[in-house]
């Protein structure tokens, strides 16, 4: 059984990834996900979700995927004790010190290295494996052939997202918007997160950063226009590429492959964006378990995709 | 004061046609591409004869690893971990996680430097990666001094620090010019080998075909004295892409200076100043070592000032 996992950015997205088929929703805490402000949802909005997708025997996971700074860190372990009573168990990450001490501290949570982390080979899931995550996030460049190889790695599992655009740079291999700007920006008022540390306003959050940002996304370097010189010569104005990658058609071949969840991109999709998304996944997923693999389709609409994320 | 300054080479052509006489150690191959010119990662037989010559020369001989494998990568990285284990390569530079599993679980005694593109950020990952066998870091270029020295005082580990260069600033699994093979007449690989600058207004990188660096070179010759106070002792000059001039006169410029910053008295000589300057097409930065943006410049050096941006695509 295959899981689809479905990103949402609010509580109305929630319920159109439920309806639209999806087995599991992921969403970002408020200050903590890399995803941005844009795409996160508050304590009592997260509390709703949960009663709301466990009502419906799914499941809801949270994005803790910022790297705070080391005054920060106490604030986001400040987080989890309140996710647990809330009966949250599936956390997703971004740094191996910060999964490595949830590991330690919190047993029952199941923890998943997130896309950031930039795994893609067998080696890396078992790197990952030995260090207790219990998931590992490949991106959808990772094909179905290379998947099988992977899913030989026991004791962890293997999620392929497999519709997300792919920029040029490798997810957390970028830092060209850091390079450009960095901007600290302070972390939300939350009175829950309880008080800010002393010395917390000397770097709080690293807008800019792709790993260390979460307060608002990178400033979306890769998009510009550039001149490409040669030495002295202008040669042209080009952008770098980038394309939406939409898994559809590869989903049979990623079942065969062993892999054991199928996630999506988005979390700033607004809801009547996410459902056909979902929904078309559903399909073909439940295509597959019925022995009815879908035809090969073209790639989604523009309006489908999570371009301008 | 025992310093290592060390840098980077990514064939055997470049190690010959290199003075390195102001270098302590190297690290051979290039980490963005397997089809790079000559790659020391792809060729066994240039690998030994690259450590070989190393050794004749009296420097401690480095094996990178690449950035960002796939699957189909890991036989030819497992070839390489074997020959730096057994010609005697004094450590090898993960930046990739699973390269440092393999490292760890298949050539136990092959020490391990982290570098650049492990990210790096925390003291709680330096003891996740000191647990599968790292001996040295390299901290993501992002993260301040400040920082840098918070999490070498907490783990108490060497961190190598990048002084001078191109900084890394991301890596592809694809070339970025493969589309110029046709319109330009030129092939992979020579393609890499031209030098070739994004710009848009005052921001520029350099591309490097899978790799993108800072168009500015990083510059930490004023703060020397800072960072041999903090503790540090491993810098490396960054030269992947950079001639056999630049290798040498950058190296002669730190060399000198860092034995003036080890002294009380932090005399700079202009001359210094002139050989960064004229090797630095776009200009100089600090990366992100004080907190700012990565091209940013916080000392009081005019040098660090102009650059090339203000040519118009018309080059008037």
């Amino acid at each position: 059984m295959v899981t689809l996992l479905a990103p949402a950015g609010s509580p109305e997205a929630v319920l159109a990834a439920l309806d639209a088929g999806a087995d599991a929703v992921y969403v970002g805490l408020k200050g903590w996900s890399r995803g941005g402000a844009r795409g996160e949802l508050t304590w009592e909005e997260l509390g709703w979700a949960q009663r709301r997708v466990c009502n419906d025997g799914r499941e809801l996971q949270v994005a803790l995927n910022t790297i705070p700074l080391p005054h920060e860190r106490s604030r986001l372990f400040q987080q989890i004790p309140a996710l647990l009573d809330l009966g949250m168990r599936s956390l997703i990450v971004n740094d191996i010190g910060i999964l490595a001490i949830l590991r330690g501290r919190f047993p029952t949570l199941r923890l998943t290295a997130s896309i950031g982390c930039g795994a893609q080979t067998v080696a890396d899931v078992g790197f990952f494996r030995d260090l207790g995550a219990s998931a590992v996030v490949l991106p959808g460049t990772v094909g179905p052939n290379e998947v099988r190889e992977i899913t030989a790695v026991q004791g962890i599992l293997v999620e392929v997202m497999v519709h997300m655009v792919e920029e040029f740079i490798l997810l957390g291999k970028c830092w060209m918007p850091s390079y450009v700007h960095l901007k600290p920006s302070p972390l939300p008022t939350d009175a829950s997160a309880g008080p800010v540390p002393e010395g917390a306003e000397r770097g709080l959050r690293q807008t800019g950063s792709m790993k260390r940002g979460g307060v608002g996304t990178c400033f979306k370097i890769c998009q510009q226009p550039w001149d490409l010189y040669e030495g002295d010569s202008w040669r042209e104005a080009r952008r770098f590429p980038s394309r939406q990658v939409s898994g559809v058609a590869d989903v049979a071949g990623y079942v065969e492959a062993g892999a054991h969840v199928l996630k999506l991109q988005g979390r700033s999709l607004p809801p009547d964006q996410l459902a056909p998304v979902v929904r078309r996944y559903r399909e073909a997923l439940d295509g597959v378990a019925s022995g009815s693999v879908p035809a090969d389709r073209p790639t989604l609409p523009a309006a489908w995709t999570v371009v301008g994320r | 004061m025992s310093v290592e300054l060390n840098t980077s080479i990514a064939n055997l052509r470049d190690l010959r046609a290199s003075d390195l006489q102001d270098y302590d150690a190297v690290y051979l191959g290039d980490i963005y591409c397997r089809l790079y010119e000559g790659n020391f990662l792809e060729r066994t037989d240039e690998l030994r004869e690259g450590l070989r010559i190393l050794r004749d020369q009296g420097k401690r001989a480095y094996v990178a690893s690449y950035a960002a494998p796939r699957n189909d990568y890991l036989p030819r990285v497992r070839k390489t971990l074997e020959v730096a284990a057994r010609e005697g390569a004094e450590a090898v530079e993960a930046h990739n996680l699973g390269i440092l599993k393999i490292a760890h679980d298949e050539f136990p005694g092959l020490p391990v430097h982290i570098g650049g593109f492990a990210n790096l950020y925390t003291d709680a990952g330096v003891e996740v990666l000191r647990g599968f066998g790292a001996v040295r870091f390299t901290p993501n270029y992002e993260l301040s001094l400040e920082e840098i020295h918070d999490i070498a005082s907490t783990c108490g580990v060497p961190m190598e620090l990048m002084i001078h260069g191109k900084m890394p600033l991301g890596v592809s699994d694809y070339c970025f010019l493969l589309d110029y093979e046709e319109k330009w007449g030129i092939k992979c690989p020579d393609l890499c080998q031209k030098d070739l600058f994004l710009k848009q207004g005052d921001w520029a990188m350099k591309s490097v075909g899978k790799g993108i660096m800072s168009g500015k070179d990083v510059c930490m010759l004023e703060h020397l004295p800072r960072l041999l106070a903090d503790g540090h002792r491993h810098f490396r000059i960054e030269t992947l892409s950079e001639t056999p001039e630049y290798r040498r006169q950058v190296a002669a410029v730190y060399r000198e200076a860092l034995e003036r910053a080890a002294e009380a008295a932090f005399e700079q000589d202009e001359r210094w100043w002139r050989v960064v300057r004229a090797h630095a097409r776009i200009g100089l930065c600090n990366g992100f070592y004080f907190g700012k943006s990565g091209m940013e410049y916080a000392g009081i050096r005019p040098e660090a000032a102009g650059s090339l941006l203000t040519i118009s695509p018309s080059g008037t």
